[in-house]
Order: C-alpha cells, then sequence, then structure tokens
C-alpha cells in the first residue's frame, strides 16, 4: 500500500507539472462545456434533464481524456529507460501498475470534479429558471457512472502504454481502441444480428448514461466496468512482467 | 555469495551466453568485458532480474530471483546504462522517493540518503535540480541510487562511459571504497582503468563463451594487451581496442 502511494503521489505531481496534461485537461472542459451548451439548446423544451444532458456532453470525451492522460505512464518511462530501475527495484508489478493507474484515474475525476460544477452551481446561478431542476442525487449518479466509465478506459489505455517505447503512438493507440472499438463492434453486431438489438441495447455508453441520469441505477453495468478495470489492470501486470521475458 | 551457475540466455536464435559459470565473493570487484554485443548488458541485466535466462541457476546468499524476485532485488544495486532518472525532482528528493520506494523503513530513510550522497560527493548538489546536473553528476546520482540501500552486490552498467580523466579516477577510488561492503560486478570497455581497481576480468566472447582473469596473477600491461587482443579477435580489428599507455 505504502508503495502504490508513493508511485501515486509521484505521478501526480508529475503530472500537474506536465504541460500536456494541464493542456489536455483544459481542451477536455472546452470541449465537454461546448457540447454541454450545444446539446442545451438543441434539446430546450424537451423530456431530456440537465444532468442527462451534462452527462451525453462528458460522456464521448472521456475515451480520448484518458488516452492522452494514460500515454505516458509506462510509454516514457520506458523510452527514458526507467523502467530497468523500477522493474530492479524490489517492488511488485501490481503496486507499480496500480499506482499509476490511480494518478491517472485522480487527474480524470479532477477534471470530471470541475466539468461538473456547470450544471450543479455554474447553470443555476446564471439561469434562475433551471433552479430546483437538477437533482444532486441524480447528478452524483451520472458522475458516478462516467467515474466508472473513465475508470475502464484508464485500465485500458495504461495496458496500451505498457505496450509502446512512444507515448504519442500509446495515446493514438488507445483513443482508436477505447473511443473507435466499443461503437465499432456493437455496428457489427447490429449488422450481423439486426434481431439482437434489444438484447444489446445496453451496450451504447451513451444509453448507460441516460438510464443513470434518469435513476435507473444498474449493477451489471457497473460490474461491467469493474471487470474491464481489473482484466486489464492484471493483463498490465502480466505484460510487464513479460518485459523480462523478451530474450 | 553471487552464484552464477551453468546460464545460457538468447535473443531468438542468436545465442548470446552459452553456459556460463563464476562467483562473486564479498568485497570482489569483477570487471566484464568483450567487444561491442557479446552479451555485458545482457548478462548484467539477468543479474538483476530484469531479463530470465534460459537454463541455469542464480543464487545470491542462497536467494533464486525466479522463486523469490522480490527478496532477491533487495540485495542487488543496479546502475542502468542509460542513467534515467527524474529531472523535475531535486537530487534530494529524487535520493528519497527511490529509497522509499525500495521499501527502505522511515526512520532509516534520512540516514541512508545523506550517507549515499556523501559517498558519491552530492551533499554539494542536494537542493538542485536534477535537470541542471551534468553527465558526471548524473552518473554519480545514478550510483547514489543503486548504493543507497547497501545492497550486497552491486551491477553497474558501462559507468566509466561518457566521464573525463578526472571523473573516472574519482569513480574508480569511490567503487574501491564500496567494495568494502558490496561485491561490484562493473561492465564496460575501459579496461586499462577498470584493471587498477578490479579484482577479477571476465572476458565475453562472441558466441557466448568467456574467459576469466585474476588481476593479481599478471602485470597489469600485459592483461591489458591479451584482453585487447582477444576483443580485437572477436572484432575482426586486429589492431582494435588495445588501449594505448
Amino acid at each position: 500500500m505504502r508503495t502504490v502511494h508513493m508511485i501515486w503521489s509521484r505521478e501526480v505531481r508529475a503530472f500537474v507539472r506536465a504541460f500536456s496534461c494541464g493542456v489536455s485537461v483544459a481542451a477536455f472542459l472546452a470541449v465537454a462545456g461546448w457540447t454541454f451548451v450545444m446539446l442545451m439548446r438543441r434539446y430546450e423544451g424537451s423530456v431530456l434533464q440537465v444532468q442527462t444532458l451534462w452527462g451525453l456532453s462528458v460522456a464521448p470525451w472521456l475515451p480520448l481524456l484518458s488516452a492522452v492522460v494514460t500515454m505516458r505512464l509506462f510509454a516514457e518511462e520506458r523510452a527514458s529507460g526507467m523502467i530497468e530501475l523500477l522493474l530492479a527495484a524490489p517492488l511488485r508489478e501490481r503496486d507499480l501498475v496500480i499506482g499509476k493507474f490511480l494518478s491517472a484515474l485522480t487527474i480524470i475525476a479532477v477534471a470530471l470534479s470541475v466539468a461538473v460544477l456547470v450544471p450543479a452551481l455554474v447553470l443555476p446561478s446564471l439561469c434562475p429558471a433551471v433552479q430546483g431542476l437538477v437533482r444532486a442525487s441524480a447528478l452524483a449518479a451520472t458522475s458516478f457512472l462516467l467515474l466508472a466509465q473513465a475508470s475502464a478506459w484508464c485500465a485500458v489505455g495504461t495496458l496500451i502504454s505498457v505496450l509502446f517505447r512512444n507515448p504519442a503512438a500509446a495515446a493514438v493507440c488507445a483513443m482508436v481502441v477505447c473511443g473507435g472499438l466499443p461503437v465499432a463492434s456493437y455496428a457489427v453486431v447490429l449488422a450481423w444480428m439486426p434481431s439482437v438489438r434489444s438484447g444489446v441495447a445496453w451496450m451504447p455508453l451513451l444509453a448507460q448514461v441516460y438510464d443513470f441520469s434518469t435513476g435507473q441505477f444498474s449493477t451489471g453495468v457497473l460490474i461491467l466496468y469493474g471487470s474491464i478495470t481489473l482484466f486489464c489492470l492484471f493483463a498490465c501486470s502480466k505484460a510487464l512482467a513479460c518485459l523480462r521475458l523478451r530474450g | 555469495m553471487l552464484e552464477i551457475d551453468h546460464i545460457s540466455f538468447s535473443y531468438g536464435r542468436r545465442r548470446v551466453i552459452d553456459d556460463l559459470s563464476f562467483d562473486v565473493a564479498p568485497g570482489e570487484i569483477v570487471a566484464l568485458t568483450g567487444a561491442n554485443g557479446v552479451g555485458k548488458t545482457t548478462l548484467l541485466q539477468i543479474l538483476a532480474n530484469l531479463l530470465i535466462q534460459d537454463t541455469g541457476n542464480i543464487r545470491l546468499d542462497g536467494v533464486d530471483p525466479l522463486e523469490r524476485p522480490i527478496r532477491y532485488r533487495r540485495g542487488i544495486g543496479y546502475l542502468s546504462e542509460m542513467c534515467p532518472l527524474y529531472d523535475e525532482m531535486t537530487v534530494e528528493a529524487y535520493l528519497t522517493y527511490r529509497v522509499r520506494l525500495k521499501g527502505e523503513r522511515t526512520l532509516r530513510i534520512r540516514r541512508r540518503v545523506s550517507e549515499a550522497l556523501e559517498l558519491c560527493g552530492l551533499d554539494k548538489v542536494g537542493r538542485e535540480p536534477v535537470r541542471l546536473l551534468s553527465q558526471g553528476y548524473r552518473k554519480r546520482l545514478s550510483l547514489a541510487d543503486a548504493l543507497a540501500l547497501r545492497p550486497k552486490v552491486l551491477l553497474l552498467d558501462d559507468p566509466l562511459a561518457g566521464l573525463d580523466a578526472q571523473l573516472r579516477r574519482r569513480l574508480g577510488a569511490m567503487l574501491s571504497a564500496i567494495s568494502s561492503r558490496s561485491a561490484v560486478v562493473v561492465a564496460g570497455h575501459e579496461i586499462q582503468e577498470m584493471l587498477g581497481w578490479c579484482t577479477r576480468v571476465v572476458l565475453l566472447r562472441t558466441g557466448g563463451s568467456a574467459l576469466f582473469y585474476r588481476t593479481g596473477e599478471h602485470s597489469r600491461e600485459a592483461l591489458t594487451e591479451q584482453v585487447g587482443r582477444q576483443v580485437a579477435a572477436d572484432t575482426g580489428e586486429e589492431e582494435a581496442c588495445v588501449p594505448s599507455t
């Protein structure tokens, strides 16, 4: 636990000092805010609630933010050679992976916390008509789901980061996997088996956001994201151990 | 203390280390040398548990790295050829972080860090950011990191590369001082300088075999010439690698 905490705190400090991290978080907040405004304009007068629109405006950008934040975790260490010192030190690969993963998740949680201020505080103060419409519990449930999704994206990004020496290549690969793969696989399933549409209707990520924001709390969805996270972190520690077998 | 017992290692079909055996006793400084690509770094990486040998066993005071890797690594200090460091930290913060990461008890951390800083002549630059250090100081900081926990064996990959003559002499003196508490295995090409402080030479040859020399049994000049000739034969250059005196 102490090792995990040490790695986490060092990585968070490195994130805070990294120019790329500040830029990517700022870009995420700007783009998510812009999407939120666009959705508010488009669905004005509809049955969609403010927290739903906020969740729908943030969710599509999370995979991209996760890919950029996680790209440097291991790829940078491999490029600089620091990975050798880490693997030669008396610490478990598991602790290394968890510490780095948690640091990336912390940055994303901070970005989400800043983003949630818009529907929770900024919007009600600017527009009195919205006051009382934003339910704190629904907003918390939406944020919780977004954090669960971010955790899965971060775990995938961390795994991809172990496989590359170049952080930019790791980011591109993570963006393709996190952003493109769920959409592509859903499209493939629907194209091959249109009859199962109702059975796999939970797959689109935005539908889950809609459900959570309207109070339909699903444990299955959380288990799905938890499983993806655990599997990727396990694979990540095994991939690190495999670096010892590269001969 | 460190027993290397019939180890072999290949990169794909290319055998780099073939049935190599030797021991490193406490207080010894073993120089690993040979032409480029003969497997000096590979051997050090195997000893540091960064690579796993195809066959054979390694033991450090009876501890097998494949069975108890954490305990084995606790007894090893490793200096990488690239000397990677976290540039955004200060010298002291970096060492403290590394010592903590390696699991040292909280009460001893400060003492270990100040000992290592003093031993490597870094006490005056403790508050400097790592990114401002010269190549020589970066090497010293990496060395301080490797020896801070008083490992049983220090594995140093090309520590003399990129240093001027004065720094090389200082590093040699430093290693002689360190050898009183840790055995040292040092890889490099600067055989003439290494002969000034090492107790044994392991000359790795193309194909994975090795030749062993005890420095006390040969004169420095004769050994330099002999090793240089073998390295030249391996690289296929008649007059290469015999350092001028």
